[in-house]
């Protein structure tokens, strides 16, 4: 019993991780129909400021790893994304994973290709006892930003001005540009707030592993893809319930798996959600007609 | 007899030539240099086997696959098992099947087993992938490659493992490199001028139309998909070979995006383009590896791993390319089609002579069909809106019928439904007496249902002549026949001398003409058209509705019409069915119409004042 209470609370906290990414890459994807591949490099470049900044407090460091995260974000889309804004979605994934490599290969040259550690503070490392559970601070931490981050996002969204213009952006960016919202304030905005969720999963993922590397966001930025595929393309919510069925799955198999599968769960995390688009084209919570929807 | 091509024979030649002239000249320039550049060179024309293979899938399709490399992955691995000594093997991978362990293959026999292995696979994996949306095989291709990746590193006993495999006999050339990348040429061009290449291409330019001339897309992208995995496979096979090592990272994120960089730079849609992209980017990526190793010597060319400067400059290079040139050096066309050759063939083409009538082979629509098109009953909400309420509509064989009504009343819809976009609630479509409800809009496009849109949709990408042969090709007509029915459609739509240029840049009266000759091309027995004169002058007009009249004589086709312009359904139709709020207000003939209060009402407009449509 006790044993399965962990585990669910292991599997909530990654699902949890995993919703953040996939939010991250689904904003971008309702508010300007772009699948964001740099969106891994939103999260790696953040995680390499804890690494530079090591000795600093910890604070500073992950205030300027949130920092890093919004102008990374700003920026790319200022520089690369903006000027194909009206390309097909295979050139937009095209430029984007431009970007990704340019990113990645930057850290590479400039600091090391090879995986760096990162000392993060021993609070995050030890546990609390949770009634007769022992669960892990660093989940602890993980599950209630999920819940803060996730709520701010739905106020934002929907009790807020600029929230309103994003969500008629989503649903028809001409139209509500002719009503008057402002296409590339709008487009800012939701790149500074992705490049924000990206810094927080960036910071996460470092505390976990104790580690930064220029391809570490890979498997983020598939988890993030895949997430929002299964939820239902250019849904928001679509987006948190893909990442939470992605995470909890990848932390129930490693928990469950026999030992000899152990190593190809990864393999199998990203063989099933395939299975589903098969079933349903459309993803868990997709409408049939595929439109975008926050 | 230019008229009665999809090219002219100079075109092709110049279009098949010249790629195979690069790809000579580059395994020449490969073959006369030191040892460590003619390796360099070799491994580029294994990279080029493996672009014209991802050329195949993206270019013709349109759609971004990142699973090619792993596909490449296999062929690598399936090529060294087979021909690392069995002493080697045993220490690498001991628990491979003793088959495949023992196994000391030559080169071109393992080359061609990697390449079939990769063809099954492909097509395994393919059947679900390409099941899965447009939008989401980028993705769903994507996994695919990490899944390889994950099983090819921890399966150590059977693949060594994240360390690789040493010990593989370096059998590629330059020569043999050469000839395996000449051959790919010649099978992607192969396939991008078959029935089959055009039917992928034109999903690329418009799925919608595509579906509604007969054409599945999950089959033709599935077919590519297995034809590129098979390029893949025997470009994977080639490298390992060159190398002599291999490891999981070889084939991974990196080489994907190196790949699809030479692919994008060279232009995605011609082969040319994947030839001139992979020389073009190797060049640059070696001159920056020189730099970035302090121009020592020239480093072996490595696809798997470009650290550093290289992989910026290769990753600025692709940002500039999407950015300023997004259809790349060849801008999408082969070698034959640039526009100098093309200016030039021109000047000494023979004048296009029209075809004689007795050579011209017909559409299918002779045949004698029964029954006409009917819907019984058809209803539809769309999130609670009632759109179509019951609707009966007859359309009996060589009769034109005309379908007017207010905007919103339900016409497109009505069409959409017969035409298997949109499944009715309740009702049934019956196509020549058979239950047709729920049938998909390609097969009954192949059972004799053509349609257009209310936008023209052209196949931009194509020429006038290939955008309407593709719709015979749709419908499972062979490609000779199928240019020999679009010339003759082109002819009598006074468009023949159109045939050769790019249907994007047509007016657009033609491409509303093309998207018509498209349709006819199919050899429909029912033809709906959603409102085919919108937007044409008053003379362009007159000369539709004489076209549309020789349709039905000539070819015994029926035709549903959506039309504004009174004029053209009363100088065409027969009958007229009005429909008002998904319902049918009144169906007769054009003069009983017309007199009937409602359409007065509809149609004067005493209605706007009453808001009776609100």
């Amino acid at each position: 019993m006790t044993e399965a209470a962990q585990s669910l609370i292991d599997a909530l906290a990654l699902g949890g991780l995993y919703a953040l990414i996939a939010v991250g890459v689904a904003l971008i994807y309702t508010v300007m129909g772009m699948m964001n591949f740099a969106q891994g490099e939103f999260i790696m470049l953040p995680a390499y400021t804890l690494y530079v900044l090591a000795g600093l407090p910890f604070a500073v460091a992950i205030g300027a790893a949130l920092v890093t995260g919004i102008a990374i974000a700003v920026l790319a889309e200022r520089v690369a994304f903006r000027p194909v804004r009206n390309a097909d979605l295979s050139a937009q994934l095209v430029t984007s994973l431009a970007v990704a490599t340019i990113l990645q290969n930057v850290v590479s040259a400039s600091v090391d290709a090879r995986a760096q550690s990162v000392a993060t503070p021993a609070l995050l490392s030890e546990s609390s006892q949770v009634g007769s559970l022992s669960v892990p601070n660093l989940e602890i931490l993980t599950l209630a930003l999920t819940v803060i981050v996730l709520g701010g996002l739905g106020w934002l969204l929907y009790r807020t001005r600029i929230g309103l213009e994003m969500r008629a952006a989503a649903e028809n960016f001409e139209m509500a540009r002719l009503l008057g919202v402002r296409a590339n304030r709008v487009i800012a905005i939701a790149f500074a707030i992705s490049g924000a969720l990206a810094a927080a999963v960036g910071v996460l993922i470092v505390m976990q592993t104790g580690q930064v590397s220029p391809t570490m966001g890979l498997t983020p930025v598939l988890v993030g893809f895949i997430a929002v595929v299964i939820g239902g393309f250019g849904r928001i919510s679509g987006a948190v319930v893909g990442g939470l069925v992605l995470g909890v799955l990848s932390s129930l198999l490693g928990t469950y798996l026999p030992d000899g599968l152990v190593p190809f769960r990864d393999a199998i995390v990203f063989s099933l959600p395939v299975a589903i688009l098969i079933v349903r084209p459309q993803g868990l919570l997709g409408a049939a007609t595929g439109e975008a929807r926050i | 007899m230019n008229g009665r091509r999809l090219r002219s024979p100079a075109s092709a030649a110049i279009s098949l030539v010249v790629p195979l002239v690069l790809v000579a000249l580059t395994a020449v320039v490969g073959a006369s240099g030191t040892p460590s550049f003619e390796g360099t060179v070799t491994l580029i024309l294994c990279n080029l086997v493996i672009v014209l293979g991802l050329q195949v899938f993206i270019g013709n399709s349109g759609v971004y696959s990142f699973g090619q490399l792993g596909l490449a992955a296999g062929g690598g691995y399936v090529a060294a098992l087979l021909t690392i000594p069995a002493a080697f093997t045993a220490l690498q991978a001991p628990d491979l099947p003793k088959l495949i362990a023992d196994a000391q293959l030559g080169p071109v026999p393992s080359t061609l087993i990697a390449a079939a292995a990769c063809g099954l696979l492909a097509l395994v994996v393919g059947w679900p992938l390409m099941r899965t949306s447009t939008l989401a095989i980028p993705i769903s291709t994507f996994a695919f490659l990490i899944v390889v990746y994950n099983v090819l590193a921890n399966w150590d006993p059977v693949t060594g493992g994240s360390s690789g495999l040493i010990s593989i006999p370096r059998t590629t050339d330059v020569t043999s490199a050469g000839l395996w990348a000449g051959a790919a040429v010649v099978v992607a061009l192969a396939f991008k001028w078959s029935a089959s290449g055009y039917r992928l291409q034109a999903t690329r330019e418009d799925e919608v139309a595509a579906r509604s001339i007969g054409i599945g897309l999950m089959r033709e992208r599935l077919l590519a998909f297995t034809i590129s995995g098979m390029l893949c496979g025997v470009g994977g096979a080639l490298a390992v070979h060159q190398s002599g090592v291999l490891s999981p990272t070889t084939f991974y994120f990196a080489a994907s995006v190196t790949t699809i960089t030479m692919l994008v730079v060279g232009g995605a849609r011609s082969v040319f383009g994947a030839v001139i992209g992979t020389v073009a980017v190797a060049t640059v990526n070696e001159l920056l590896r020189n730099v970035e190793e302090g121009a020592h010597v020239l480093g072996p060319f490595s696809l798997g791993e470009t650290p550093g400067l290289a992989a910026i400059g290769l990753g600025l290079i692709l940002l500039v390319t999407m950015i300023a040139l997004p259809e790349g050096l060849s801008r999408g066309r082969e070698a034959g089609e640039l526009e100098p050759i093309r200016r030039r063939l021109r000047l000494r083409a023979p004048a296009t002579s029209p075809a004689t009538a007795a050579d011209q082979p017909r559409p299918r629509s002779a045949r004698g069909s029964s029954g006409g098109l009917r819907a019984e009953g058809v209803s539809l909400a769309f999130s609670g809106l009632q759109v179509l309420r019951g609707v009966d509509l007859e359309l009996p064989p060589g009769e034109a019928l005309g379908l007017i009504g207010p905007n919103g009343a339900g016409k497109t819809t009505l069409v959409n439904v017969l035409s298997g976009f949109q499944t009715p609630d309740s009702g049934s479509v019956l196509l020549d007496g058979v239950d047709a409800t729920g049938w998909s809009p390609a097969r009954l496009a192949r059972a004799g249902l053509g349609r257009t849109f209310q936008a023209a949709l052209p196949f931009a990408g194509l020429t006038v002549i290939e955008s309407v042969a593709v719709g015979a090709m749709g419908v499972g007509v062979g490609r000779r026949r199928a240019v020999g029915a679009a010339a003759d459609v082109l002819e009598r739509l006074g468009l023949g001398e159109q045939a050769q240029s790019p249907a994007g840049l047509q007016p657009p009266g033609n491409q509303r003409l093309l998207g018509i000759a498209r349709a006819l091309a199919t050899g429909p027995r029912h033809l709906l058209l959603d409102e085919p004169a919108a937007g044409l002058n008053d003379e362009e007009r007159r000369e539709l509705v004489a076209i549309l009249r020789g349709v039905i004589e000539d070819f015994g086709c029926a035709i549903l019409l959506i039309e504004h312009d009174m004029n053209v359904v009363m100088d065409l139709c027969s009958r007229v069915q009005v429909l008002d709020d998904g319902e049918t207000v009144v169906v007769g003939s054009p003069e009983e119409v017309q007199a009937h209060p409602a359409v007065v009402e509809a149609y004067l407009g005493t209605s706007y004042a009453a808001g009776a449509h609100a």
